[in-house]
């Protein structure tokens, strides 16, 4: 059974008013457990309209969530475990702390499961170690943090609830290459640590073909396309037209394609795209 | 491209002021020198932190350095009778559009600063309509900016400097929040600013693609000017880039491997049509 589905939902802003706007329509997708989806598409596409749907933050104007076969709006209660079950870090969450110290501010969602004092202190302990937040700075007010800083108190904050479902709203926007691979790296590894299931909403392909199992791809609040990397990623052209790239990695192989070259067009990473290569040369003779 | 520094960044040092209570932090930016020449399209890159917003700063007298000198076509921007002149010749946009759009109609946000030049009508009319044109944001002159894309209203934003008529605009990550279409869209403008109006341009990125793009780049580390460069001379630099956070572009480390591999590529290549076309040239007939 999927973990988490969504039938047929529709968000409306401002219903009633002269600046109605559809900003989701009839989206009907399934994720199953264990599953690594990144989501995609233009800014205005939809992508954190729908994802503030999957942890019932936003009521949809029609249609239905299920969380493990239930809706989540079936009633008060089971939409309050909602929030707990699928833990939603928003974009630049860093502007988003509040407390005098980092550890009251990981410890915020624990401490609204109303879980005992030990439990919450070995969440918060735990969330911190694992996003790379040493112990002499849980005193420390977050302000106090640089943004790479900030940025990991605030994902240690949701991963500190242990959801089943972890959604982070493009974790690693306006950070350095480096800022960027760490964040990825402690994605991956929390998946791994926990089984949990992620989503990640980003606008770097490269990012999205490396770590994903399936792409979701929103274009004017609609499913472009919802399926594996590779098929994804195989409309390249058509990507672009909808304001979307390719890796430029991949581009590589879609020229060669294109001036008549017997290559994959199924490659997102500097090594598959080495072997592929070595292959057409050594085919050819070119390469002893 | 001539050979007149419109910036100078004489051994700068600047160091932000301290919390009440706290220690003082170290400089932000220490002994960097560092000029922009007329035309020229100079990419800074650094990791978080490394200082570069700062340098933007300093550019045109927002910040004015604790040691060393900033010269803005010779004028000194620690002369605050001169810092009107300074933002006249230097602007500079910033990472994120919504903090820098004031008004509520397109044409008023670019129209605002020409106004506080205190220019006539028809002049200010004129100046915001080619501004507009030159990022091709003038169909939406009578929209509301909140109602715009993010790559848009960064658009809009430049639009708002260029209509002061600077010679040199320092953009500090103006990329960093927008989409890949906004991100092409805003390149797209500056390239058009830097070759059709010979305006310089400073570009501070962590895009490692759109530093590619640019005549020189320049690196810092550390608080410090750690390489400078040509971009091929810079992007040779793999392990160093690599030891302070940065990256060398994709393509390029893709060249590399397959050099290590025996294949007598050109590892020097920094674009994706360099790359195949190398790449066909070795290959032969199809």
């Amino acid at each position: 059974m999927a973990i988490l589905e969504t039938q047929n939902l529709t968000y409306k802003y401002s219903v009633g008013t002269p600046f109605e706007k559809v900003a989701i329509e009839d989206i009907s997708i399934s994720v199953e457990k264990g599953d690594f989806i990144g989501i995609i598409g233009h800014t205005g596409s939809g992508k954190s309209t729908l994802v503030q749907h999957l942890n019932g933050l936003l009521k949809p104007t029609s249609g239905t969530i299920l969380l493990d076969g239930n809706d989540i709006h079936s009633d008060k209660n089971f939409t309050r475990q909602a929030r707990f079950k699928v833990g939603l870090c928003f974009q630049y969450p860093e502007y988003q702390l509040f407390e005098n110290t980092v550890y009251e501010d990981i410890a915020f969602g624990p401490k609204n499961m109303k879980l005992s004092k030990e439990e919450i202190k070995e969440r918060v302990l735990r969330a911190a170690e694992f996003v790379g937040v040493r112990n002499d700075m849980l005193q420390k007010s977050p302000f106090d943090l640089s943004g790479g800083e900030k940025r990991r108190v605030a994902i240690a904050g949701v991963m500190a609830m242990q959801p089943e479902i972890l959604i982070l709203d493009e974790p690693s926007a306006g950070l350095d290459p480096k800022g960027r691979k760490v964040i990825s790296e402690m994605i991956e590894q929390y998946r791994k640590n926990t089984g949990s299931t992620v989503i990640v909403v980003s606008h770097s392909m490269e990012d999205v073909a490396e770590s994903a199992d399936k792409v979701l791809v929103m274009n004017k609040g609609k499913v472009e396309y919802f399926a594996s990397v590779d098929e994804v990623f195989s409309n390249a052209e058509h990507l672009v037209e909808i304001g979307l790239n390719v890796p430029e990695i991949t581009k590589v192989f879609l020229a060669l394609k294109k001036q008549g070259y017997d290559v994959r067009t199924d490659i997102y990473s500097v090594n598959e795209a080495k072997a592929e290569l070595l292959r057409l040369f050594k085919e050819r003779g070119v390469l002893a | 491209m001539d050979n007149t520094n419109i910036v100078e960044f004489h051994n700068v040092t600047f160091c932000y002021d301290a919390d009440e209570g706290e220690q003082q932090p170290e400089p932000a930016i220490r002994d960097f020198t560092f000029n922009v020449k007329k035309g020229e399209f100079v990419a800074v890159l650094g990791h978080n932190g490394s200082g570069k917003s700062t340098v933007a700063k300093l550019s045109n007298s927002i910040l004015i350095p604790n040691e060393g000198k900033v010269l803005v076509k010779g004028m000194d921007t620690a002369d605050e009778d001169l810092s009107y002149e300074i933002r006249k010749t230097v602007g500079v946009v910033f990472q994120n559009p919504d903090n820098q759009i004031v008004a509520s109609i397109v044409e008023e946000d670019v129209a605002f600063g020409p106004e506080n030049l205190g220019l006539p009508r028809e002049e200010i009319r004129k100046r915001v309509d080619d501004s507009l044109k030159a990022v091709g944001m003038y169909e939406y002159r009578h929209h509301e900016p909140h109602k715009l894309s993010g790559g848009q209203k960064q658009r809009v934003a430049i639009a708002g400097i260029i209509a002061m008529r600077p010679e040199c605009i320092f953009l500090d990550e103006p990329t960093a929040m927008l989409d890949p279409k906004g991100r092409k869209e805003v390149m797209d403008t500056v390239i058009k600013l830097n070759k059709e109006y010979g305006m310089s341009v400073v570009f501070i990125t962590h895009f490692m693609e759109e530093a590619v793009l640019a005549d020189r780049v320049a690196v810092i580390d550390n608080s410090r000017l750690l390489l400078e460069g040509t971009p091929k001379e810079v992007f040779k630099q793999e392990d160093l880039l690599r030891s302070v956070g940065l990256d060398i572009p994709q393509i390029t480390n893709l060249a590399r491997e397959m050099k290590k591999s025996g294949v007598k590529v050109d590892d020097s290549v920094l674009t994706l049509n360099e790359f195949v076309e190398n790449i066909t040239a070795l290959l032969g007939d199809k």
